[in-house]
């Protein structure tokens, strides 16, 4: 993963609104995906579709919810962790009813005290779609969570059920170094930080 | 028949014609079923990489040398508790360990792979005390960390040592005439037998060499075998040719550097690279240390050969000892003396046994245990003929002119002390340097180096062990010595892996790609060349393929510690600390001192957070390597941790002695200083550290805060600002927007990031 986010992509953003939808996931070189570190559950689910599919890196497969609205799925942490972007691919043209239309990302400790800080809604999305999950202030580049749960509110075409192909979440890279303030940027430091 | 069926083996083993060989050594069996040729069968398959087969046919025999032989299989199929009880009997515990400084050699590694140190150091000792010229003994005892000085095993008592093993072989009666070929015969396989020991050590790790060692052990073996058929019949002795042959069979593929005759010690150094440990190490280092020395030899080698194995044929067919044991070391003896010619006597000696024992050039160890076996075999032979022998011995120790043969040609007795001791001289010189490198003395051990002559420093090894010294401390001229030793001996594994590193470091992942690329070609079963690829991958940040390689080198060599490291390595940039830490642990138990592996899991528990073992393997890995500053920087860190701020302040200062360049400890202080309040000489510290490396965001950064608690707010504001500029990644991007925001607001205690 390397190159800057989504600045090639057919995205467009207009009042929390997305569409289009890159065909190639690409990602900062600083931050890394933390998925493997959590425990993934989903609201409801069609046999056969399940919470696996999510995760398998196939975009052939995908997961479809099997219930009411809203559909959720629970990402969940042994510890608190830095989050800065959840990434889905969903896609219009194969999915068409099943596509997710609003999306809410929640965070908090656990089911009881999630608050919502993202909010979005599709148009017609082709691809991997990239929700950052920085506020404004540099201090909340960061979600800093044990919990993160993706809501699918309503889809389009008035589908009851979602499909979500794959989904992403990605946090900054620790420091190499442990007990460190700031990571070391030059040649001099970096050289002489390790031992190999 | 049984005569003509060995001598044909011999020379399928001499020509690398493994399945001819073993094919009639199977015949021979069958027909003259005898444990001689049981031992020549066993030396047919491991002399082709068939270590299962050949346990198989010993396993139960009882003479000195097949004991031997199934160590070496067992030790092979890493059966290490037969190994041992094979050479050292329960029931037995006096009896004396077969092929002498061999067996102690391959016992001393035993013990080493089964965690018993001390007796393993017990074992290497004997070692070298029973054959000087073992360096591989000497080596396992630097790496064991318990090495004395190199003077005391290489010196005058070591050269005399050598020369009254060469007179013990002279006293042999003259029973022959003159016996043509052995010349030829004997001069390359003295020459191969000086490389011999060393060499099929250094055959195990590097596949360049060619089998030729593989050929002579074998063939010396053959040619003890006719001997002893032909003890009733001298004149079959006397026959020139098919003696000949086998002598002459026994030296080429002995005389690793005399001729090429790859093929053979090529599958087999293939096939044993995998398994060649701290062996290759050896191996490589002997190669080289011999490869000029071989040379020489190898110009004299064509003299009188047919002196000695007739000489040898006599002592043969005098000793009608039945001992098995002593016939068969008898006639690798013969013809490994034959072979040494040119080399100093001693290294004639060293060969000759060799020769003896092991076809499998695998084993270092059976070289050097082949070694003692003929020795013993020889002294055996002359101790056990007729007082005549001893006669003749005393006389030739009398004569002042006495001419022993020594690889193949007759040297004075003189001459073989002042061959011995040159050779000591060098091996005391390289010894020592070894012995220092080991300790991590690295300015000292790099000065001993300088000391060799020009010749001998630049060829591969020494230049490896140079390039290894200055990657404690000098990456750059770490560079060039591995360059250098690449250009004058591009086959050579041994080393190459640490070269890998060196190019990680420096972040050259062009060299380092072009390196791994080639290191694979000239060996896919070599650790070293798949440690390289991995490092390339780790440069890249791809950790996953990066660990399936460092995972590939530890299937090909479990013993190979750096493997190990890199595996933990790469598991921790993964964040899989569990396993980091096992493979830390691996790595650890095939060689304790292996300083980085200590460093890996100090590290580890640094990020989890359990400073006090994080300390602890600071301290270990500092014990070993004390002028490492990198160590003594991280020491500091984890003591600070452990609010021991004091001591932390004392250990960054040695870290910042250690090494002048190192900017990390100085980084480390002023943050200690911070925490300690002492903001000024913080900041001192910052100043000096902002001219040495001006585009290090983590020093603006920190100057920042610092100027932030001492309520100077501009300045704090310049520098978060500089830092800012120099592009940080986004966490301390953040972090320090953060702090911008914050630097009105009264101190917080810390902030958190």
């Amino acid at each position: 993963m390397s190159l800057e986010m989504a600045a090639e992509s057919s995205e467009g953003e207009e009042e929390g609104k997305l569409s289009g939808g890159n065909q190639v996931l690409i990602v900062d070189e600083d931050l890394r995906e933390l998925g493997k570190k959590a425990a993934w559950s989903v609201s409801s689910c069609k046999t056969g579709n399940g919470v696996s599919s999510l995760r398998d890196d196939n975009l052939e497969t995908y997961w479809q919810s099997d219930g009411a609205q809203p559909h959720f799925v629970n990402i969940q942490f042994q510890k608190k962790v830095r989050l800065q972007l959840v990434v889905l691919y969903v896609d219009f043209k194969l999915d068409e009813s099943y596509t997710p239309s609003k999306i809410s990302i929640r965070a908090g400790d656990g089911f009881h005290n999630l608050k919502e800080i993202k909010a979005v809604e599709l148009v017609k999305p082709t691809g991997w779609l990239y929700l950052s999950l920085s506020g404004l202030d540099p201090r909340e580049t960061f979600v800093n969570t044990f919990m993160l749960q993706i809501a699918v509110l309503s889809n389009h075409l008035n589908g009851r059920d979602t499909h979500v192909r794959q989904i992403k979440v990605y946090g900054p890279r620790p420091n190499p170094i442990p007990q460190q303030p700031f990571q070391f940027t030059s040649t001099e430091f970096i050289t002489y930080s390790t031992i190999r | 028949m049984e005569a003509i069926l060995v001598d044909s083996v011999q020379n399928s083993l001499r020509h690398f014609l493994h399945s001819n060989a073993i094919f009639l050594s199977h015949r021979l069996c069958a027909q003259f079923p005898s444990e001689t040729n049981l031992q020549l069968l066993a030396g047919c398959y491991l002399q082709s990489n068939q270590a299962h087969s050949a346990y198989h046919i010993l396993k139960g025999t009882q003479m000195a040398q097949s004991r031997y032989l199934f160590a070496i299989s067992c030790f092979q199929m890493n059966l290490l508790n037969e190994a041992e009880a094979t050479l050292c009997p329960a029931n037995e515990p006096s009896a004396e360990v077969p092929n002498g400084s061999a067996g102690h050699y391959l016992l001393g590694l035993i013990y080493r792979y089964t965690d018993r140190k001390k007796n393993a150091v017990h074992h290497f000792k004997m070692a070298l005390s029973m054959d000087p010229l073992m360096w591989a003994a000497y080596e396992e005892l630097c790496i064991l960390g318990s090495a004395e000085e190199a003077v005391a095993f290489f010196g005058e008592a070591a050269a005399l040592c050598i020369q009254k093993q060469y007179l013990n072989f002279s006293t042999s009666p003259k029973l022959h005439s003159s016996t043509e070929d052995c010349n030829l015969v004997d001069t390359r396989h003295c020459v191969s037998e000086d490389a011999s020991p060393r060499q099929s050590k250094l055959m195990q790790g590097l596949k360049d060499i060619s089998g030729n060692h593989h050929g002579a052990p074998v063939l010396g073996g053959t040619s003890g075998q006719p001997i002893n058929s032909g003890l009733s019949n001298i004149s079959f002795y006397n026959t020139p040719a098919p003696t000949m042959t086998q002598l002459s069979g026994v030296a080429p593929p002995l005389c690793r550097n005399v001729q090429p005759n790859g093929s053979n010690m090529s599958t087999q150094s293939a096939e044993n690279s995998p398994r060649s440990t701290v062996n290759s190490t050896i191996q490589a280092r002997r190669k080289f240390v011999d490869e000029g020395k071989l040379r020489k030899i190898s110009g004299r080698l064509f003299s009188d050969s047919p002196r000695r194995s007739s000489r040898l044929s006599g002592d043969a067919s005098v000793n009608a000892n039945p001992n098995t044991t002593a016939v068969s070391g008898n006639g690798t003896n013969y013809s490994s003396k034959h072979l040494g010619g040119s080399k100093p006597s001693s290294r004639a000696f060293r060969s000759v046994t060799v020769r003896k024992g092991q076809p499998w050039a695998n084993e270092n160890i059976d070289e050097g245990n082949h070694n003692d076996i003929l020795d013993d075999s020889l002294l055996n032979i002359t101790s056990t003929t007729s007082t005549s022998s001893s006669t003749m011995e005393a006389k030739s120790y009398e004569q002042e002119a006495a001419n022993i043969p020594v690889g193949g040609q007759v040297l004075s007795s003189s001459k073989v002390i002042t061959g011995a001791s040159e050779i000591l001289t060098l091996l005391r010189v390289l010894g020592e340097a070894f012995r220092l490198a080991c300790l991590y003395r690295c300015q000292d051990a790099l000065e001993t180096y300088q000391k060799l002559p020009h010749k001998h420093y630049n060829t591969g090894w020494v230049l490896s062990q140079v390039g290894k010294m200055y990657y404690e401390f000098d990456y750059l001229e770490a560079d060039r010595a591995f360059g250098l030793a690449r250009q004058m001996t591009p086959y050579n594994l041994e080393g190459m892996d640490v070269y890998s590193t060196v190019l990680y470091h420096l972040k050259e992942d062009m060299k380092l790609s072009y390196l791994a690329q080639e290191l694979i070609q000239t060996d896919r079963l070599a650790p070293q060349s798949w440690c390289a690829m991995g490092n390339c991958y780790s440069l890249q940040k791809d950790h996953e393929t990066a660990l399936k390689n460092f995972q590939r080198a530890v299937q090909l060599n479990p013993r190979f510690a750096y493997a190990h490291t890199l595996c933990g390595h790469e598991y921790v940039a993964l964040e899989d600390f569990e396993n980091g830490i096992k493979c830390y642990q691996s790595a650890l138990r095939v060689d304790e001192r292996h300083y980085n592996a200590w460093y890996g899991l100090g590290m580890v528990y640094l990020r989890q957070e359990k400073f006090e073992f994080s300390e602890h393997h600071f301290q270990m890995a500092f014990q070993i390597n004390p002028q490492s500053s990198v160590i003594l920087s991280y020491l500091g860190t984890a003591l600070h941790a452990l609010k021991r701020s004091e001591e932390a302040l004392v250990v960054m200062e040695k870290a910042i002695l250690a090494d002048k360049k190192n900017p990390v400890p100085m980084y480390q202080k002023a943050n200690i200083l911070m925490s300690l309040e002492k903001f000024d000489e913080a900041l001192e510290v910052l100043e000096e550290l902002k001219e040495y490396a001006p585009r290090e965001i983590s020093v603006y950064a920190l100057m920042g805060r610092i100027y932030k608690r001492r309520n100077m707010h501009e300045r704090a504001m310049l520098h978060y600002g500089i830092a800012l500029d120099l592009k940080p990644s986004a966490t301390d991007a953040a972090a320090i927007k953060a702090a911008i925001e914050k630097l009105h607001v009264p101190d917080e205690m810390d902030d958190n990031l």
